[in-house]
Order: structure tokens, then sequence, then C-alpha cells
């Protein structure tokens, strides 16, 4: 299946300001989280992705279009939730998504039944017909998710879909959009600076760092960079003696503290060395623990890393 | 938990019929999805029922509906004192305006609905951020632009033109209008002509000047200093000073109504012992004003970015 997204070296600067710098990444089917700080060119690059601005360079491909030539038939097919409150106050939540969904082509007849079942399907089935003014955020939130969803796009562009949302509603909304991800047949891409929601219901992940993609990846496989066993052995120089065993393997393992080695596993045959090391040699094991990096970890490597991680 | 119909059309039904299923739940939408046009259309109609305070709270239907008023009410009731005096029709001659000096009556209409109604077709779509939205959709700038110029040019065509249409055949129903069959055509083109470019002028300066700002407060006063304050200045000109009568050409108050009488092709509005301007003039003067209002609001909509 062919991305659903492709970016090659795109570029784009907003004046003297760099917003994306050469970005080069690929958004396939599933919930794909765009990670970064604010400021780091999420907004710019879901603008890009919507055709609202011009590539400053590189190629843009989104649903097999470029955007930018082809603007209104590519939005025909997508779905937008924006970041900020974005709806009249005075106007009913049915009215509003009815009216995105005529937006999207959809005949008034079929727009109307299906901007209720938008709103049944995030929640809001009996507070479908009040003002928007008057709902809650969580509620607002739900709206704005309904009408991105109304006219079945084939991809949903969330731009922090969890603001102002309290830890329980911030569950719930997560939970919806994994629902819209997996159960609806739409793809996601969810943008957030919060790591712990794209890693809760993502497939895989950009991350953008000052205007570069510094990791494009799935998300299992980004779980497998960094992934260590920490071993805690007992004796003064056993964890020294491991590491030097490990060593001779050709495998990478370190002594972080006095009793324990940390031993990266980027292949199989990893955990057959620590298995014979250990039995070869006796000695007394108290723990032995997979440790996987988390997002956060990643995250934070590739920044530093300043590059594709 | 009420009763659902299935998106895109009725219940889903078994097929020996005695089976309804009621909540279908969210399904993937396989029905007709028409294009561009339709968006323009959908937003054209959308943003007429907010002008006119449709399917919304009775106090921002207040407004609008006054200015409607303003605009038909003298109709009515000169169709209706024909109506009542038509034995006395030698004296209600002097009194009765034909359609074309009707408008002298309904600037006052054309001027409040461009300051207090037409403000809602643009300032809360960047007020509220909604604009954002509708670029998210199949509109581009440029059409969405359009489907706000046909809501307000079609709503202020409610002014413009429906109030001398109903003067023109009520009085013709009661053969007190022009005379034979070529002068009502005559007159009903000059109407529609005149409707339509009375429309396009105060449509445009109503998209122009809330184009500015996105409160709508501002863009009535605004608009209010704008068209009022125009009149005032070239009234200072041109008969406090004695300059040039060009400068009546500045009036926003009076250039609708001159134009008016030079459609049909009456004297237009004479000061003093002057004679009237050449109608080329005003006729410049009223394209003028639309073209460069009209340019100010494609500028400052077209050229917005509107996320970053």
């Amino acid at each position: 299946m062919p991305p659903v997204v492709r970016a090659v070296d795109v570029t784009k600067h907003w004046g003297s300001t760099l917003a994306l710098s050469g970005a080069t990444f690929s958004i396939h089917a599933g919930v794909t989280g765009l990670l970064g700080a604010n400021g780091a060119g999420k907004t710019t690059l879901l603008g890009l992705i919507l055709g609202l601005h011009r590539p400053d360079g590189g190629a843009l491909d989104v649903l097999g279009h470029n955007p930018w030539e082809q603007g209104p038939e590519v939005r025909a097919r997508l779905g937008y939730a924006p970041e900020h409150d974005a709806f009249p106050p005075d106007v009913a939540a049915h009215d509003v998504v009815r009216h995105l969904a005529e937006l999207h082509g959809l005949p008034r007849r079929e727009a109307t039944g299906r901007a209720s079942d938008a709103l049944w399907e995030v929640g809001l089935g009996e507070e479908r017909f009040r003002p928007v003014g008057t709902m809650s955020t969580g509620q607002r939130q739900r709206v704005k998710l309904a009408q991105a969803i109304v006219h079945d796009p084939d991809l949903v562009l969330l731009d922090e879909p969890t603001n102002g949302l309290d830890p329980g509603q911030r569950s719930d909304m997560l939970a919806l959009i994994h629902h819209v991800g997996a159960d609806l047949g739409m793809h996601v891409v969810l943008s957030s600076h919060l790591l712990e929601e794209v890693e809760q219901v993502s497939d895989a992940v950009v991350i953008l760092d000052a205007g570069r993609v510094v990791a494009d990846r799935g998300m299992a496989e980004l779980h497998n960079v960094g992934n260590e066993i920490v071993l805690d052995v007992d004796g003064e120089s056993a964890a020294a003696d491991v590491v030097a065993r490990l060593d001779a393997r050709g495998v990478a393992a370190e002594s972080p503290a006095p009793g324990r080695v940390v031993v990266r596993v980027d292949r199989p045959e990893v955990h057959d060395a620590i298995r014979d090391v250990l039995a070869d040699g006796q000695f007394s094991l108290r723990r032995l623990q997979r440790r996987t990096a988390s997002l956060e970890d990643v995250y934070l490597a590739s920044s530093e890393a300043g590059g594709q991680a | 938990m009420s009763p659902r119909r299935a998106p895109g059309g009725g219940d889903i039904v078994a097929a020996d019929g005695r089976a309804r299923i009621l909540e279908a739940g969210y399904r993937p939408y396989a029905g007709p999805r028409l294009g561009p046009r339709h968006a323009v259309a959908t937003l054209a109609r959308h943003s007429f029922e907010r002008i006119m305070g449709l399917k919304r709270p009775a106090r921002y239907k207040v407004l609008p509906f006054l200015s409607v008023a303003i605009a038909y009410l003298p109709a009515i009731t000169f169709v209706g004192i024909v109506a009542i005096i038509s034995r006395a029709r030698a004296q209600a001659i002097e009194f009765i305006p034909q359609p074309g000096r009707y408008y002298g009556f309904i600037t006052a209409a054309i001027i409040l609905f461009t300051v207090v109604a037409a403000p809602e077709a643009l300032c809360p779509d960047r007020r509220t951020r909604f604009l954002g939205v509708y670029l998210a959709s199949p509109l581009t700038k440029s059409t969405y632009l359009l489907a706000k110029a046909i809501a307000i040019v079609t709503a202020l065509l409610l002014v413009t033109i429906g109030p001398s249409l109903l003067l023109l055949i009520g009085l013709a129903l009661q053969n007190f209008g022009p005379r034979g069959e070529v002068a009502f055509f005559e007159t009903f083109g000059q109407i529609l002509l005149t409707g339509v470019a009375l429309s396009l002028m105060f449509g445009a300066l109503s998209l122009a000047i809330p184009s500015l700002t996105d409160r709508r407060a501002f863009a009535s006063a605004g608009s209010l200093l704008l068209i009022l304050g125009s009149g005032a200045v070239s009234g200072i000109l041109t008969r406090g000073l004695h300059a040039s009568q060009r400068f009546e050409l500045l009036a926003l108050n009076r250039l609708p109504f001159d134009l008016a009488l030079r459609i049909f092709t009456l004297h237009g509005i004479q000061f003093e012992d002057r004679p009237p301007l050449p109608t080329a003039s005003v006729v410049a003067a009223s394209v003028g004003v639309t073209v460069i209002a009209a340019a100010v609001a494609w500028w400052r909509v077209v050229g917005v970015e509107v996320q970053r």
C-alpha cells in the first residue's frame, strides 16, 4: 500500500524563519503521531498537507496528489480538527457538523443524517442540538472530532486534540482517536507535543525538532531502538567480569553501577551470549530484566543527535 | 437512546421486510460527493442565513429585518394609498413616487444593512478562527470570498430590487404605473439594473470594511464613518468651500441614489443652481468605488495567512 503522505526534502520558510528544513518522511496506514515541541513545525506541516501553503522546496504527496496544486480535491478527502476552538458559540453542534459535511461535498440530506451519526459516535448524541458555546471543553473537542470524520475522509488530521482536557477526558479522547483509526478505517495524523499520548495510540511516529524530521519510524521499530537487558549480579568484580566476557563475544555491555550490567540487544544472538556467559562464569544472578526505551528516550536521543534516529 | 436512521439513506431493512435495524452506527459513506461548487453554494446559503439572523435567536433577526422593513414599508404604504384614494388619483400623482425616485426612500435601509448586518458575514469567521476550518475544506480563499459575496449581494438584492418591484407592480395593478407594456418592461429592466448595481457597490463595501477587522462593532463603526463621513466631507468641500462639484462623487450616501436616477434617465441630484454632474462621472465613480472596495476585500481575504 502506498504511503498516505510522502514528503521528500520539504522546506518551508516564514520570512527569515525556517519552519521546515528538508523534511523527508512517510506516513502510512493507521494512526501516526506527529510529535514535537511547540514551534517544531507541526502546524506548518499540517498546513502543507492541507495544501494551504506552497512548499519552498521538495516534494509532498498526499493521497497520491500534490496538495498545493490539487488542494480542493485533496481536502475533500481530508478531515481536519484545529487546535483552537473555532466554532461559532451560538450554533448547535449538529448544525456545525452538518455544515462541514456539506462543505466536503455531501448532499444536505446525507449530511444531516451523518452529522447525527458522527456526534453519536463521539458520545455527544444526546447533546447534539446544544449550542457549541454552552459545551464543556471536552465536549467541544469531541465536536471537532465529529466534524473531522463526518464525511468519512481517508485521512484525518488532528491538531493537539487533547488540549485543555483533564486526565479522564484525555484518556477518553485518546480512546476515541484509536477507535477512529482502528475501527472506522480512517488514517489519522495526531499532532501533539505530549509523548505519552502519541505513544498510547500511534502505530508510527514522525518526530520534528526545530523544523527537522529527527525520527520517522513505526512504533515497534522505535521501541527496538535502545532495547536493553539489565542484569544485577552478586560480587564486587562480577559486573566487570560479565562485561569483559560479553565483550569477548562481541556483545556491547557496560556496568553503570556496582553489580549492574546493561547489555544492548541489537540482535537475537545476544540472548544466547548472556545465557552462556552467566552459566560459564557461574555468576549469582539477582535480576534479569528487559528494558525498552520509551518514546521519550527516543525523542531525547533523536533531538540530541540532531539527525534522523 | 433514540432510534437513528442509517446514514446515506433510510433504515436498514432485512430482505423479508420484517426486521429493521434502527441503530446502524457510524458507517463508511458511499454516496455522492459533490464538488467545490456545492461547497460555495453551501457556504453562501449558510452566510445568508447568518446575515439575516435565520435559525438564530430573535435578537439576531432584529436589525436585518428592520432594514428590510424600512425598505418595503414606504412601497407598501404608497400602493395602499393609491388603492384607498383611487378617486383622487389626480392629487396622488404629486405624492406617489415612481420606481426611479423610490431609491431615495431606501438609501437608509441599504446603509443600515451595510453597517449592521453585513459584517456578520466575515468578522465572526476570523474572530472564532472558523476561517481555518473553512479553508481545510474544498474551499479556497477565492471561493470562500466568492461565497460570502454571493450571500451579501443576495441579501442586498432583497432591499434594492424587492421594494421597487413591489411598487412597480402595485402601481401597475392600480393602473398607476408606466403606460404600456414597453414602458413597464423598460422600468422593470431599470429596476433590475439599479438593484444589481447598488447591491454590487454596497456588497463590495460590506466585504471591504469588515475584512479589515475581526470585530463586528469596529466594522459597523467603520462602515458608518466611511459612508456618512464621506457625505459630510463632500458637503463641506462642495458647498462650504465651493470646491469643484466633482467632490460630490465622494459622497457614498448620495452616490447610489444619484446613480439610480441616471439609470432611470432622470435628472441627477442637483444642488443650488449648479447643474447635475455628468452621468459618465457618476457611473465611473460608482464603478470605481465597487472595484476599489472589491480589491481591498480580495487583498485582505485572499492575502491572509491562515495558520503557520
